[in-house]
C-alpha cells in the first residue's frame, strides 16, 4: 500500500528514475535503500527524502509555521490514520471536517505533502462512505475532491464520485 | 483471642438487633394510630359530607347507562365549543384529559377526539366543596358528562384546542369512570422525540403503544393519522369513481399463490389447504377479461414475509387498480398517477389540520409532486445512481438503499416528493408482465415512488395466453395450478393493466413518518398478532 503511494508521488513529482523500495516488520513499513547513505525507513520520512530530491521545497511548507503544520499532519497520518481502529474512522472524519471548514488545503492556501499524504490515506475510508455520510462529512468531501482532481496526484486511486449539490437538505431524513 | 473478639461482637449485633426492633415495634405502632385517626377523620368527613352538602344532586357516578330513558338534552361538541356560545348554559360529554385541584377550585381539561378545552368547578352557589373534591378525585380518562356555562376568557388558553372559552360547570356525573392506573400517560405519547430530555420527561416506545393501543389511539397524533387515512381511502375512491371505474370486491381465500409461493399463508381449507391472497392480482384481471373495463379494489392483502421492517407488514391494506387502455400502458399510468395527485391535492386541501397535527409531534417537509407527474425510465435512475457513485448492474433490482438515494437525487434535481419508474428489467418482474417490445431485458412494468420509497408496482399484463403459457413456464410455474388463470385470457382479453397501493404506505410516506406500525391501527406483522 505504502509503496504503491511512494511510487504515484514520485510521478507527482516528476521524478525520472524510479526508486526500488522494500518492506520491514509485521506493518510493511516501507524502506528506501539510497545509494549514498543508510536505508531511509517509514513512509513520512521517504516522502519528504522524495520532495527535495524533487527540488520541490515547497510542499514541505513556505514558513516556519507552514513547516510545522505540515509534519504535524504528515505525523496525523501515520499515528491516527494507520494506527486507528474501526471505531475511530467517524472521529477522525469529524475531526478533519471541523479543522477543514475554513480550509482548502491543510496548511492553509498552499497545496503541500500534507494533503497528498492523507488523500492517500483517507481514500479508503472515503470510498467506503454512503452519499448521505459524504455529505454529512461536507468539508472533507469539498477537500478530497479538489485534491483528487489536482493533476497528476490520483495516480493508483480509483476516482470517487462526489455530488455537486446537497440532496440530504432537510430537517430530518 | 479471636474467638472472644468474634462473641463480643455477636452479642453486640444481637443487643444492636433488638433495639431495631423496639423501634420497629415503636414506629409501626405510630403508624396504626395515625391510620386508625385518619380512617375516623374520613369517617366524619363522610358524616359531614352527607350532612350539609347543598349540591349533592349536582355530581355523582351515573347508573350505568342501560338505555333506560331518552334524554332530551342536546350534548354540544367540545369543537363547537367557540365565542359564539358565549354565556349559554349547556351540555357537553367527554373524557377528564387532566384534572388538577387548586383550593377551592379544581381545573380540569375536557378532552374529546382531537379538541380539548378547559373546564373549572369552583366553590360558590353552584357547588359545594365536596363538589369539587369529587370533581378532583375522578380519574384520568374517565368520561363524563357535565353541565356548564360557556364563558369567554381574558387570556387565551394556550393549552387547549378551544382558547377562547372556558367551561363553568354546574353539574358534573361521571359515565364510565377509568381505572386509576392507565398504562402510559398521553402527554408522554405525543411528546416529540427529544422533547422534555432535559426535563426526565418520559416518552412511549413502539411497542407499549402499540400493546395499549386503545389508549395510543386517543392521542391527538393517532386521531389525525387515522382520519388522513380516511381521508386516503375516500379520495382513492371519489376520484376512481369519477373516472368511471367500478369498485369490486374479491376473496382472500385463494387456491394458488398470484406471485410465487414463498411468501404466503397457507390456511387448512377442509381437507384440503388454501392460501392468503397477496394481491388480488388475479381476480382483478379476470374482471378486465369479463368487460368491466376499469376496476379497482379495497381490501386486505397478506404477505408471509419474515421481514421486520420500518415498512413492512404481514396484513396491510392493497388499494388496487386495474383497467383496459386502447394503444399504449402509459395511458394506465397517467390514470394512476391522476389518482395519486388528486388524493395529495385532497389531503393538502382538506386534511391541513391532521396534517399539522401530527407534524407538531413528527416534524417532516411539505409533500412536493408535479404536475403531470414525473416518469423516469429505470436506466435513467440508474444512470443518476452511478453518478453518484453507486455501482450495478443493468439488469439489477434497486436496493432499498439505492431507492432512497435515487429519491433524493430526484428531489434534488426535479424538487419532487412523488415520481414513476418506468420499464423494469424483465428479470425482476412477475412473469405475468409483458415485455418491452423493443428491448426484451426489459419490461412494460413501473414502481411508483413517494419520499423515496415504493409505494405501488405495476405493470402491463399479458393478455395473450399463449405468451403468458410461454412465460409461466420460463419462471417454472405448475401450470396445472394456474390454469383457470390463464383460460381466462383464451376467450378475447384486452390489453390491460393495473398496480397496487399499500395504504398504510401512503399514509406513512405522505406524513413523512418513519414506521408503518404508526399508519396501521392494529398492525400485524411476524411478531405481533394482538391486540
Amino acid at each position: 500500500m505504502a509503496i504503491r503511494e511512494l511510487s504515484s508521488l514520485e510521478k507527482y513529482l516528476g521524478l525520472k528514475k524510479p526508486n526500488k523500495y522494500t518492506t520491514q516488520g509485521d506493518r510493511k513499513v516501507p524502506v528506501l535503500q539510497n545509494n549514498n547513505g543508510p536505508p531511509l525507513v517509514g513512509l513520512v520520512t521517504v516522502a519528504c527524502h522524495l520532495v527535495k530530491e524533487s527540488k520541490r521545497a515547497e510542499l514541505l511548507g513556505s514558513s516556519a509555521e507552514s513547516r510545522a503544520v505540515v509534519q504535524q499532519w504528515l505525523e496525523y497520518r501515520v499515528t491516527k490514520l494507520d494506527g486507528g481502529s474501526k471505531e475511530d474512522v467517524r472521529t477522525i472524519l469529524k475531526e478533519l471536517n471541523t479543522y477543514l471548514e475554513d480550509k482548502v488545503y491543510l496548511a492553509g492556501n498552499q497545496f503541500t505533502l500534507a494533503d497528498i499524504i492523507l488523500y492517500y490515506g483517507t481514500h479508503s475510508l472515503i470510498v467506503d462512505l454512503s452519499v448521505q455520510e459524504r455529505e454529512q462529512f461536507l468539508n472533507v468531501t469539498r477537500w478530497f475532491d479538489h485534491i483528487q482532481h489536482m493533476p497528476g496526484v490520483r495516480h493508483h486511486l480509483p476516482p470517487v464520485a462526489v455530488l455537486r449539490n446537497r440532496i440530504y437538505t432537510g430537517r430530518h431524513h | 483471642m479471636v474467638k472472644e473478639e468474634v462473641q463480643g461482637a455477636t452479642e453486640e449485633e444481637q443487643q444492636a438487633q433488638s433495639k431495631k426492633g423496639l423501634k420497629k415495634q415503636q414506629k409501626e405502632a405510630e403508624k396504626a394510630a395515625k391510620k386508625a385517626e385518619k380512617q375516623a377523620k374520613l369517617a366524619a368527613d363522610q358524616h359531614t359530607t352527607e350532612e350539609d352538602d347543598f349540591a349533592k344532586d349536582r355530581y355523582g357516578v351515573s347508573a350505568m347507562v342501560q338505555s333506560q330513558q331518552k334524554l332530551d338534552r342536546p350534548l354540544v361538541r367540545v369543537h363547537d365549543l367557540t365565542v359564539a356560545k358565549a354565556d349559554q348554559l349547556l351540555w357537553v360529554r367527554a373524557r377528564v384529559h387532566t384534572s388538577r385541584a387548586k383550593g377551592k377550585q379544581c381545573f380540569l381539561v375536557l378532552r374529546q377526539q382531537q379538541f380539548n378545552v378547559q373546564a373549572l368547578v369552583a366553590v360558590g352557589d353552584r357547588a359545594s366543596k365536596q363538589m369539587v373534591k369529587f370533581a378532583a378525585n375522578i380519574t384520568k380518562e374517565s368520561i363524563v358528562d357535565v353541565e356548564a356555562v360557556v364563558r369567554r376568557v381574558e387570556q387565551k388558553i394556550e393549552s387547549c384546542s378551544q382558547q377562547d372559552v372556558e367551561l363553568h360547570i354546574e353539574r358534573i356525573f361521571v359515565i364510565s369512570q377509568a381505572e386509576p392506573r392507565l398504562p402510559l400517560q398521553l402527554d408522554d405519547a405525543v411528546r416529540p422525540d427529544g422533547e422534555g430530555e432535559e426535563e426526565g420527561r418520559a416518552t412511549v416506545n413502539q411497542d407499549t403503544r402499540l400493546d395499549n393501543r386503545v389508549i395510543d389511539l386517543r392521542t391527538t397524533t393517532s386521531q389525525a393519522i387515522f382520519r388522513l387515512q380516511s381521508g386516503v381511502c375516500q379520495l382513492f375512491r371519489d376520484t376512481l369513481t369519477n373516472k368511471g371505474f367500478v369498485e369490486i370486491q374479491t376473496p382472500k381465500i385463494i387456491s394458488a399463490a398470484s406471485e410465487g409461493g414463498a411468501n404466503v399463508f397457507t390456511v387448512s381449507y377442509f381437507k384440503t389447504s388454501a392460501y392468503l391472497a397477496q394481491s388480488p392480482q388475479l381476480y382483478k384481471q379476470m374482471c378486465i377479461c369479463a368487460d368491466f373495463d376499469k376496476v379497482f379494489c379495497v381490501g386486505p392483502v397478506f404477505r408471509a414475509e419474515d421481514s421486520n421492517t420500518h415498512r413492512h407488514l404481514t396484513e396491510f391494506v392493497g388499494l388496487d387498480i386495474e383497467m383496459a387502455f386502447n394503444y399504449h400502458y402509459h395511458e394506465v399510468i397517467e390514470s394512476i398517477t391522476d389518482t395519486m395527485v388528486q388524493i395529495f391535492k385532497g389531503l393538502r386541501d382538506n386534511f391541513q389540520t391532521e396534517i399539522q397535527t401530527v407534524n407538531k409531534q413528527f416534524p417532516s417537509e411539505p409533500f412536493k409532486f408535479l404536475e403531470p407527474t414525473l416518469r423516469l425510465e429505470f436506466t435513467e435512475g440508474v444512470a443518476m445512481l452511478r453518478e453518484a457513485g453507486v455501482e450495478m448492474g443493468d439488469e439489477e433490482d434497486l436496493s432499498t438503499p439505492n431507492e432512497k438515494l435515487l429519491g433524493r437525487l430526484v428531489k434534488e434535481k426535479y424538487d419532487t416528493d412523488f415520481y414513476v419508474l418506468d420499464k423494469y428489467p424483465l428479470a425482476v418482474r412477475p412473469f405475468y408482465t409483458m415485455p418491452d417490445p423493443t428491448d426484451r431485458k426489459y419490461s412494460n412494468s413501473y414502481d411508483m415512488f413517494m419520499r423515496g420509497e415504493e409505494i405501488l408496482s405495476g405493470a402491463q399484463r399479458i393478455h395473450d395466453a399463449q405468451l403468458l403459457t410461454e412465460r409461466a413456464t420460463h419462471h417454472q410455474i405448475d401450470l396445472e395450478k394456474i390454469k383457470a388463470y390463464i383460460d381466462s385470457f383464451r376467450f378475447g382479453a384486452p390489453p390491460h393493466g393495473g398496480g397496487g397501493i399499500g395504504l398504510e404506505r401512503v399514509c406513512m410516506l405522505y406524513l413523512g413518518l418513519h414506521n408503518v406500525r404508526q399508519t396501521s391501527m392494529f398492525p400485524r406483522d411476524p411478531k405481533r398478532l394482538t391486540p
